[in-house]
């Protein structure tokens, strides 16, 4: 047996492994995530000297009222559905009247907007009267959620121990790129590799000795899947890798900004009004300098470099429509936010980039209804959306100088589930796509060992099935769950978010990369109609990169380890 | 607080949808994915794990029926046969290392004789590796025969087919398509050599069709038998020449054939009897009894399809309609016939009214007959069985390398100043060879001369290989 024989089977066998190996490091990211948290404790507790009953108060931010919904019902006809919320706040608790009927009262004094509370401080609701106590004068044990039912003051993995596996992974990826086919170059992926490391434990090391953050799983994960991303472009183009290298870089920087920006949440609300003009701006910009790339025109360049500003427009795009619990409940009006959306998407779709229009559209849904709860603020813009489709369609047929633009936007749905019907044609990528999954099989052919990759956008539109040919299947279905689950991390951490922003920007955030990957993988397997979004964290371009490590902020910023405990 | 938890279910749904969509792509993978590996519709070289250059480094050997072999990989690649004579008679059923005859063993199965699998997908670690060896029906020594007679036998080589299949088993014995060229040198196909090469890529057995001629009365003998009571004692009288319709109906060169019954007009191929009962039958019956026959039908060989024939007499004139029933219909009333049709047709007379599918492969390992869909084999009823039995006594009989044969000849005129087509297609009767065959040379002349010449010397080998290795 000569050594060929050996190193085909270790290359082999790395293929194998890798999937599962995946699998361990995602499920020990989510893992961490619910592991180290306090245990479910009342913060404080409001105390009836008249009833003798004592209510535990378990979150930052608590709607009180006789609505059933809010979070201390309070059945007495002279309080109103939602009276007031008592918050905490750096500086400590505070209580704020959200247009209530018969008023707030703190030690029997009116209360206008906040005012701060002190324990033993009486609050007076309608005609109940409480008295803030702290959170251990309540006894009685409280049910934890079922994702935070094993909180433990160990963590799940140490952080360290986290990394050391994700760039053991990326090794393994650079190790397989090395045994490629063609043969050519066979020591650049190590030098990628070294890279990556630096910027993966340069990133650590700050979080970890300069923020002392004690949690890293998130942006463990994140760094997870860039590498996948990085590395998936080695045998490609290789200097687009540092490109992708760089811009995550920028996207590490952008995220670090923007969770020390939003530390506060109230302040943040005061610059919501700049940050939508930025915004229009932003967009405006591309379509008076942009080029037209693919059909859409939303590219802007400065010299060698080019960027989309529709991508940095939506980490502004999460957080300008939300606010905390008492601005919520005091201002309902979303018409602002709601004429700000239909700007932003009716420019998108005037550069024809009906792909990050629809994202835009869905993550306005979600934080519509994130805030008023109301199904009826969704099916109305759906219905003006439908309706505006087909206002376009009539008016297609009757001026001729818009129906060439229709008519690009039906021709890509036009061969929507019959790619095999015009394989060569209107279905080409997307029949590709599907030829090259298939030749993957379970574990892939190889890093550089595929076809796919000669096919245009393989590396962003249809980074899915380069990545099920190259790495397999199993892998890709991993990194695209990877994705998924952080709406259901976001959504656990609602209720321990330090503010109603934090929960609603999170869920948001991780709905919109949902959207965007579930129009990435369904786009390119046909299960959708094909709308060339990238796939977060994965697909090659700087922006989408950068605009992807900044809606994960606002994750991270859900979380209230991120700013209440320091190592 | 507990309303945004309450509200943030509805983004949950988005997860839940996603992960919905996610198990439905894998159920359409697990479904499709050898379809989408290698997708035939239409057939062109997606996948460059299979296509590109080299791309049949990793297939397995392909061999005739008796292990013979005609195709292998060495450590310089693709090598064929050693013998020129074999590697050119059996070009367009192995064929080369392009996927230019699309049609060939090695293009249409090229995935499978690669390993695909569902798991390893087109990486199968070698160790893992089933054989992917196939071994085809095909009698290596009669398709020579055959060639050497289409290519040597005659003044000149002539272009043409010759097949010849098995009816009770389905097995193709002899496939031989001229033009042809050696697979280890394949032509590069210039302006100077186009006319020589034309059609080369073509397999002129499945994949072509031609005009009839006299071949086609077997079809006219079947509606007469089937709808005419008294065909037996009817007599016709033939003075070479006859208007029908207002035109002449010729019989080949004039020659009159005189007062004849049904099998004496098969037997001098007498165009004005054929005619004539063409027009007593009229368009409907003709064409009803021709769309039974399969001549308007694809039929299935392995998992490609033969060219599909010709014969559509309804609202023809008389005249018309009367060279339709001779195999000579022009215009919108054309017929055409392809060579494995007229085999399968045969067949089926020869069986009892059905025959077996046509197959080209005979073994592989079992993965790779499951993927190319080889064990699913028809049937088809062509004749009804009393019309095969009234067929098989008015056709005319032969005696070919001591076997039993019903066969017609035929000539069909085609124009444009090039020669006649000539046809030999016909079945033979015997237990221990029942084989049904087609020949069609192109420009040539009498089905006689040039077709039987070359059905001769292929049954011949057949005979002799079929009944020393049964």
């Amino acid at each position: 047996m000569d050594l060929s024989v050996i190193t085909d089977a270790g290359v082999i066998g790395l293929r194998v492994l890798m999937p599962f190996f995946a699998i361990i490091i995602v499920y020990q990211c989510y893992a961490a995530m619910r592991r180290r948290r306090r245990p479910e404790k009342p913060l404080v507790s409001l105390y009836n000297p008249n009833s003798g009953g004592m209510i535990p108060v378990v979150f930052w931010e608590n709607s009180i009222g006789r609505s059933k919904s809010s979070d201390i019902v309070i059945n007495d006809l002279s309080v109103s559905r939602n009276h007031c919320v008592l918050l905490r706040r750096k500086a400590g608790w505070f209580v704020s009247d959200v247009g209530s009927v018969t008023g707030t009262y703190v030690n029997g004094v009116r209360i206008h907007g906040r005012a701060q509370v002190l324990i033993d401080d009486i609050i007076t609701v309608g005609s109940t009267e409480y008295q803030l106590k702290r959170g251990d004068d309540f006894n009685s044990p409280l049910r934890s959620s079922k994702f935070f039912s094993k909180v433990s003051d160990k963590p799940a993995i140490q952080a360290w121990k986290l990394m050391f596996m994700i760039t053991l992974f990326h090794l393994f990826m650079a190790v397989e790129a090395m045994f490629w086919n063609e043969g050519k170059n066979v020591y650049s992926p190590l030098i990628l590799f070294g890279a990556l490391a630096v910027v993966e434990w340069g990133f650590f090391s700050v979080s970890y000795f300069a923020l002392r953050r004690v949690n890293f799983e998130l942006e463990a994960l994140g760094l997870f899947l860039t590498g996948i991303g990085v590395f998936m472009l080695v045998r490609q183009v290789e200097r687009s890798a540092y490109t992708q290298l760089i811009a995550a870089g920028l996207g590490i920087v952008l995220y670090c900004v923007i969770v020390k920006f939003i530390e506060d949440p109230d302040k943040v609300q005061k610059i919501r009004i700049p940050m939508m003009i930025v915004s229009v701006v932003l967009l405006a910009s591309s379509i008076l300098l942009g080029g037209v790339i693919n059909g859409a025109a939303n590219w802007v360049t400065f010299g060698s470099i080019s960027f989309q500003p529709s991508e940095l427009v939506k980490t502004i795009f999460i957080f300008v429509g939300a606010s905390p619990l008492d601005k919520l409940q005091t201002k309902r009006n979303l018409i602002e936010f709601i004429i700000y959306s239909a700007v932003c998407v009716a420019l998108l779709a005037l550069m024809s980039d009906f792909g990050t229009a629809l994202i835009f559209f869905v993550t306005f849904l979600l934080v519509v209804f994130m805030r008023s709860g109301d199904i009826k603020t969704i099916l109305l813009p759906v219905a003006a959306v439908v309706g505006a489709f087909f206002s376009m369609r009539f008016l297609a047929s009757i001026i001729p100088a818009i129906q060439n633009r229709f008519n690009y936007v039906l021709a890509r749905f036009g061969t929507y589930r019959h790619v095999w019907d015009d394989p060569q044609g209107g279905g080409w990528q997307q029949a590709q796509a599907l030829t090259y999954i298939a030749s993957g099989g379970l574990f892939g052919v190889g890093i550089g060992n595929g076809y796919f990759k000669t096919i245009p956008e393989s590396e962003s539109d249809c980074v899915f099935a380069l990545i099920s040919e190259e790495m397999g299947i199993i892998l890709a279905i991993v990194i695209a769950l990877a994705v998924a689950l952080l709406i259901v991390y976001a959504r656990a951490i609602t209720t321990r978010s330090r503010s109603t922003f934090y929960s609603i920007t999170a869920c948001c955030a991780a709905g919109l990369l949902l959207v965007q990957l579930s129009l990435n993988v369904f786009g390119c397997t046909d299960i959708l109609p094909f709308t060339g979004v990238t796939f977060p964290f994965i697909s090659a371009g700087g922006s989408s990169m950068i605009s992807c490590w900044g809606l994960l902020a606002f994750i991270k910023a859900a979380d209230e380890r991120t700013y209440s405990i320091k190592r | 607080m507990k309303r945004s938890l309450r509200r943030s279910t509805f983004i949950l749904l988005f997860t839940i949808a996603f992960i919905i969509g996610i198990s439905f792509f894998m159920v359409e993978l697990v479904l499709n994915a050898d379809k989408w590996v290698n997708p035939e519709n239409p057939p062109y070289p997606a996948n460059q794990h299979i296509y590109r250059e080299n791309g049949l480094a990793e297939a397995g050997k392909i061999t005739d029926r008796n292990g013979l072999v005609l195709a292998d990989n060495d450590e310089n690649g693709r090598v064929y046969n050693e013998d020129e004579t074999v590697r050119r008679a059996l070009m367009h059923t192995v064929g080369d290392s392009s996927t230019n005859i699309s049609t060939a063993v090695q293009s249409k199965y090229r995935a499978d004789l690669n390993g695909y699998s569902l798991i390893w997908g087109m990486n199968i670690p070698e160790s893992m590796r089933t054989s992917r060896d196939i071994a085809l029906t095909v009698d290596t020594e009669t398709c020579t025969a055959a060639y050497n007679m289409l290519k040597h036998g005659f003044e000149e080589p002539k272009r043409g087919a010759c097949v010849i299949y098995n009816y009770k088993t389905g097995e193709v014995i002899c496939s031989v398509s001229t033009p042809e060229y050696d697979p280890n040198d394949p032509p590069v196909i210039t302006e100077e050599n186009q006319d020589e090469y034309d059609g080369v890529y073509l397999d002129n057995v499945l994949s072509s069709t031609y005009t009839p001629g006299s071949v086609f009365k077997i079809v006219t003998a079947a509606a007469a038998l089937e709808y005419i009571p008294d065909i037996y004692t009817r007599t016709w009288t033939c003075t070479g020449s006859k208007d029908i319709g207002g035109h002449d109906i010729n019989c080949v060169n004039g020659e009159v054939h005189g007062t004849i019954n049904l099998k004496q007009a098969m037997e001098e191929s007498c165009n004005i009897v054929f005619a004539e009962l063409a027009v007593e039958l009229g368009p409907e019956k003709m064409t009803a009894t021709a769309n039974k026959m399969g001549i308007n039908m694809r039929f299935d060989v392995d998992d490609l399809q033969t060219a599909k024939g010709h014969y559509n007499a309804e609202g023809a004139d008389d005249n018309a309609l009367a060279w339709t029933g001779v195999g000579q219909g022009f215009g919108e009333y054309e017929d055409k016939v392809n060579p494995m049709q007229m085999a399968i047709l045969c067949g089926s007379i020869a069986n009892g009214g059905t025959a077996k599918s046509a197959t080209y492969i005979k073994d592989g390992a079992d993965d790779l007959l499951k993927n190319i869909g080889i064990k699913q084999v028809k049937e088809y009823s062509l004749v009804d069985s009393d019309i095969a039995q009234k067929l098989k006594d008015v056709m005319p009989s032969y005696k070919i390398a001591g076997l039993d044969i019903r066969a017609k000849t035929g000539t069909a005129e085609v124009g444009n100043g090039k020669g006649n087509n000539a046809w030999f297609v016909g079945y033979a009767l015997n237990d221990d060879c029942p084989l049904a065959f087609a020949c069609v040379v192109e420009d040539a002349g009498f089905g006689n001369t040039y077709a039987r010449p070359v059905v001769e010397a292929a049954l011949e080998t057949a005979t002799n290989n079929l009944r020393g290795k049964m």
